[in-house]
């Protein structure tokens, strides 16, 4: 029985007209080729400019010579190409690790793979174009510059056909760009400071600020181009009513021409002009590419205001301001980039099972350009942050049930009660969103590592769970993944029992070490696990300096610099250091499976002595094979991490505090600092490919997700196991982390159960937790939707740290999820 | 802080135990119980002696343990089922196969068992063990939660209960006992001021009707549920609506009207739906689900149920 609340507004039929064209155009799907053929075309003839100066000349040009795309029920504009959803990515960044592939295929595959409905139409004559432009790029690209300058210690470690995910360990950005800037102070404002600024440098020209001249050269020809995109689009709107026959949308869309020959330029007005900024500055950032995951942050904070005062003036009725946030947030939803990349195997294997394109890129990731939305907080006096506009976003959710952007809700004592009876009733309805990110762990985690109380009352969270400052704050997400910061860890431990072999791949680690049956004691075992460990942050530190000097060299993020607050005083561009703070993130993953591993190890090997080592070691080597009632055994008598059990969740919090410790105090990019987390997105692929481990796992099965426990090791329900979850050191944990709890459907069904929720979250938060994030769902609900996807396409689960569309799930993910959950957490 | 650390026997603990009172709640399940309810979801609450269970989705297979459970019976009343297709498809297995005729619960099986398949459906305890269990939770029952003493009937097991109730209350933590009201009046007497609310169930108003739905008259059960509404307990009325048994209109209403009659002491009713979750318990324990023919009762009915009680002033829910 799902009961009706006092939240269930029914939707406009404006905006149901929007989601339906959503959700047909999802089928129908365009790449982006406009912006690449701009960049290539720029950079072609501008071979020799200085690299922030060609940035800006290719920003200038895609601003004022990109298609101007207006729909007829448009209710706000701007999109990443000339199509609605088109998808963008950027050619300079990985001109052929995937391309080749896809388009350089022969005819037949090729049109299997991209000329059939549900996938990305890509006419003959665009792939040809493709193919021409990539051709540019060929030894002039990003990984290029990487390979440039990577050390040889680095090449020992990654061989060539290496792409930028693997130089950077993931993409660049995950910022909160400055939206309240750029909506509230002003594209003209910047670009006059950085006239000033220009005309003091020509006086005296040093060593020290000649490079910054070409900085301040390069903001003002991007605010020019900003400027002119907005009047374009100003046009645009006055073309589009001199043949519009309905009255009300003529004088609608002349009203949008007034707004936007005023915005970007000067200050917004009104709420919808606020909005409308927010999304010509997210095509800016999307345009300038080769980052990812650049999340609006604190934008209910001033566009509250705006709307209270459309309200008052009487320009606006409540529940046209709700229209508003509804049309906003599917057009910011519409920013979609491509990730990962396709394969033509992959799609055409896809199609066969009657899946589009849209279900692989939203079954991997947030595929909203890895955008999140923060909503709530502090101001930086330390008074609560809530506003008409968090409130009618929070409803936007729970009425369209949209998965993208993701969505977090800041908490702490100042969050008002129907904020959170709203934010519990939208996570819900909607799969997980928003998440509930606790103030109290977060501000003092950023202070930790030098930011001012102001500033850390300031922050956004943003990709999945981490926080940054907002509008001050560049982020280089360096290594989610390939410099041992990430999956790396449970390969570590695996190495400490094969003796520094992966027995998955026969590969060599670094560091020689013992096999399992070698060590006398287990504290043996913790130091060489201690030693691998900090061996592998090391150089993960060490090639994050390497990393972020890539952007320095040549790709600077203009889009970025030129609201954040450092740059325009430093005359720096964010990838030469010149944000007010930088931060670099690292993730740790499969927290429970290690833990647990080592519980095992210690428990029956050392403490209680009723398996030997060489026994376990021998079990291990074959995948368990002949060794099932020992397995059993493991399974049915070990304590695991996730019942509030300390002999299991003392081994957690020693390797993850040893970690964050570590880590946290590396030397950063641009005197930045390093940022433990505890987040991934791919346990399913990482446990495919790691080799059996001690908790009882078999060679190939998932590992544990995020910072959760393993999914069949949760015996005592969810007390117990925010319990266990919240006695992880989280204050270090300064880019953030993730836990998910199915909540059963009965147990929220009921009107109080609301109050019931908070309570647990509020407890959590308490007693440390950082971050907490709920689905509902009925086990059968998701097997029936498994069966019958079409009846089920707003079906949202949370994965770790994105929420997802079920249907688009791949099997196996949804096989796992159903399982993690059967086992009544 | 003077209790006796008593011995018991429990089924179960759960943390976030929502439908059992106010706030955040952990429950424990004591087990006992002078009822035979046709529709009672636990199984397992109703004898003292334990019982037998049986979950055959976690047997592996006997050849795996090398019948384990077969050797460790000593009434050879474990053999192996009919070979079945291993769920994770490695090959065909032979589960073990209970012939509870022959069983006489002496549970030696469960320790052989590696896998658990096979376990006792309940276990013994003291007020110490459960009080630090329950105590862990401690940090989540900030606001109005607590713990509830359930059952079975947790007044049969009335030593046990009384002395986990004191501690408990004496550590400051707020108490609700859920019970069936079929106790001697004096031990409610005796346990109220350790109590903080009473969950109380009202299963059916007319004796006979309550004799042949749950094995005994209803005499007992409104006695103390008047005795506790004059003795300054407060109560949190349970009502189950069961299609066909309990669901007929005069009788809803003299519950109502009963419930109206104790005055200011209830403070709310809960109507509960019949549902058909507790099935599965009864598979584990080899036991015939005795309602098979009954189907939860229409949202609409509850609906209008709801509307009838509140009707009469009180303060009343679903679940």
């Amino acid at each position: 029985m799902a009961t009706t609340t006092k939240f269930d507004i029914p939707i406009s039929e404006r905006i149901q007209g929007l989601k339906a064209k959503r959700e047909r155009i999802n089928k129908d799907l365009r790449l982006n080729i406009e912006r690449n053929r701009i960049i290539t075309e720029y950079y072609r003839t501008h071979e020799n400019e200085y690299p922030v100066m060609k940035r800006a000349g290719f920003l200038h040009k895609w601003c004022t010579t990109r298609a101007i795309n207006i729909d007829d029920d448009d209710i706000f504009l701007g999109d990443a190409g000339p199509h609605t959803r088109s998808v963008h990515f950027d050619i300079e960044q990985t001109a052929h690790s995937w391309f080749k592939g896809c388009f350089d295929d022969t005819d037949e595959r090729f049109r299997a793979a991209w000329q059939v409905p549900g996938s990305i139409w890509v006419s003959d004559a665009e792939r040809e174009e493709l193919l021409h432009l990539a051709d540019y790029w060929v030894g002039k690209d990003i990984g290029a510059t990487g390979r440039g300058l990577m050390p040889p210690d680095y090449f020992e470690r990654f061989p060539p056909g290496m792409d930028i995910t693997q130089l950077t360990g993931s993409y660049p950005g995950h910022f909160c760009p400055g939206y309240e800037k750029a909506a509230m102070v002003g594209f003209g404002a910047v670009r006059q400071q950085a006239i000033e600024k220009l005309e003091e440098i020509v006086k005296h020209t040093t060593a020290d600020n000649v490079r910054s001249e070409l900085f301040y050269r390069a903001i003002i020809k991007t605010c020019d181009g900003m400027i002119q995109m907005s009047k374009r689009y100003a046009e645009g709107c006055r073309e589009k009513a001199k043949t519009e026959e309905n009255p009300e949308r003529r004088a609608e869309l002349l009203r949008m021409a007034d707004s936007c020959d005023w915005i970007i330029e000067n200050p917004a007005r009104t709420l919808w002009e606020g909005l409308q900024v927010i999304l010509f500055y997210q095509n800016l950032i999307t345009a300038d590419g080769t980052h990812w995951a650049d999340s609006p942050a604190l934008i209910d904070s001033f566009l509250g205001p705006l709307a209270e005062n459309d309200i008052k003036n009487g320009d606006l009725t409540e529940a046209q301001a709700q229209e508003l946030f509804d049309a906003f947030l599917l057009q910011i939803g519409n920013q979609i980039i491509m990730f990962p990349k396709p394969n033509n195997d992959m799609l055409i294997e896809a199609h066969k099972n009657g899946k589009t394109m849209f279900d692989l890129q939203g079954g991997m990731q947030n595929i909203a350009a890895g955008m999140l939305i923060t909503l709530g907080g502090q101001k930086t006096d330390g008074s609560g942050d809530y506003t008409i506009a968090t409130e009618m976003m929070l409803l936007a959710y729970s009425r369209l049930r949209v998965a993208e952007p993701s969505l977090a809700l800041r908490i702490n004592k100042h969050t008002p009660e129907r904020i959170w009876e709203l934010g519990i009733h939208c996570s819900k309805r909607c799969g997980g969103l928003p998440q509930f990110n606790n103030d109290d762990v977060i501000i003092p985690g950023q202070m930790s590592r030098g930011v001012s109380l102001e500033d850390a009352r300031r922050y956004g969270v943003f990709g999945c769970v981490e926080p940054g400052i907002s509008g001050m704050e560049w982020s280089l997400a360096a290594n989610c993944g390939a410099f041992g910061g990430g999956a790396g860890f449970l390969g570590l431990m695996n190495f400490c029992i094969h003796g520094n072999v992966d027995p998955m791949t026969g590969a060599q680690g670094r560091l020689p070490c013992k096999k399992l049956y070698e060590y006398e004691t287990f504290e043996e075992l913790q130091a060489e696990f201690e030693r691998q460990i900090k061996h592998s942050l090391d150089f993960s530190a060490r090639m994050n300096q390497f990393a972020a000097l890539i952007f320095d060299t040549a790709w600077p993020v203009l889009s970025a610099s030129i609201m954040m607050d450092g740059c325009m005083e430093s005359g720096k561009d964010v990838t030469w250091g010149g944000a007010k703070y930088t931060g670099h993130g690292s993730m740790i993953s499969a927290i429970g499976t290690i833990g647990d591993s080592l519980t095992v190890i210690k428990k029956l090997c050392f403490d209680d002595k009723t398996v030997t080592t060489r026994e376990l070691y021998d079990a291990l080597v074959a995948n368990w094979e002949g060794y099932e009632l020992l397995r059993q055994r493991i399974l049915n008598e070990v304590p695991f991490y996730g019942n509030d059990m300390d002999e299991a969740d003392d081994l957690v919090v020693w390797f993850t505090n040893l970690y964050a410790d570590h880590y946290n105090s590396r030397p950063a990019p641009h005197n930045g600092t390093l940022n433990a987390g505890g987040l991934d997105l791919y346990w399913v692929g990482q446990g495919k490919r790691t080799w059996a481990t001690p908790d009882g796992r078999r060679t190939g099965d998932t590992v544990s997700p995020a910072s959760d426990p393993r999914q069949d090791a949760i015996k005592n329900g969810p007390l117990s196991y925010v319990k266990s979850v919240a006695k992880m050191p989280w204050v270090k944990f300064r880019f953030g982390g993730a836990i998910n709890i199915r909540l059963d459907a009965n147990s929220v069904r009921s009107e109080e159960s609301t109050a019931k929720v908070r309570e647990l979250i509020e407890s959590y938060f308490t007693q440390g937790g950082i971050q907490f994030c709920f689905t509902v769902a009925d086990t059968e609900v998701m097997r029936a939707a498994q069966k019958n996807p079409q009846e089920y396409q707003d079906l949202i689960v949370r994965i770790a740290g994105f929420s997802a569309y079920f249907t688009h799930l791949p099997v196996e993910t949804q096989d796992d999820y159903i399982l993690k959950y059967e086992i009544g957490v | 802080m003077e209790y006796e650390n008593v011995a018991g026997h429990i089924y179960d603990i759960q943390g976030y135990a929502v439908h059992d009172g106010p706030g955040i709640r952990t429950t424990v399940y004591t087990k006992g119980c002078p009822l035979r309810c046709l529709w009672c979801h636990s199984p397992e609450s109703q004898y003292h002696e334990f019982e037998l269970s049986y979950l055959p989705v976690k047997c592996l297979g006997t050849d795996l343990c090398r019948d384990a459970c077969i050797n460790a019976c000593p009434e050879g009343a474990i053999s192996r089922e009919e070979p079945v297709q291993a769920l994770d498809g490695s090959g065909m297995i032979q589960k073990a196969k209970i012939d509870r005729e022959k069983c006489t619960v002496c549970l030696k099986c469960t320790e052989a068992c590696i896998t658990k398949a096979l376990y006792p459906s309940a276990w013994n305890t003291t007020v110490d063990e459960v009080y630090n269990r329950l105590d862990k939770d401690r940090g989540f029952f900030k606001n109005g939660g607590g713990v509830t003493i359930s059952g079975g009937e947790a007044m049969d097991q009335f030593a046990f209960t009384y002395n986990l109730a004191k501690r408990l209350k004496d550590s400051g933590l707020h108490i609700c006992l859920d019970t069936t009201g079929c106790a001697a009046t004096e031990l409610y007497e005796k346990i109220l001021p350790y109590i903080d609310l009473f969950l109380y169930d009202i299963k059916h108003m007319d004796t006979v009707m309550h004799k042949k739905l749950v094995g005994v008259g209803n005499e007992l059960v409104l006695t103390n549920a008047r005795f506790l509404a004059e003795h300054g307990a407060s109560l949190q009325i349970r009502v189950p609506v069961i299609p066909k048994l309990t669901d007929k209109e005069d009788n809803l209403r003299q519950t109502a009207e009963f419930c109206a009659s104790l005055g200011e002491a209830v403070k709310l009713v809960q109507l509960l739906p019949y549902h058909k979750t507790g099935k599965m318990k009864y598979d584990r324990l080899g036991w015939r689900y005795p309602l098979s023919n009954v189907e939860p009762p229409a949202e609409a009915f509850m609906l209008k149920t709801l509307e009838m009680f509140q009707s009469y002033g009180l303060n009343c829910q679903l679940y």
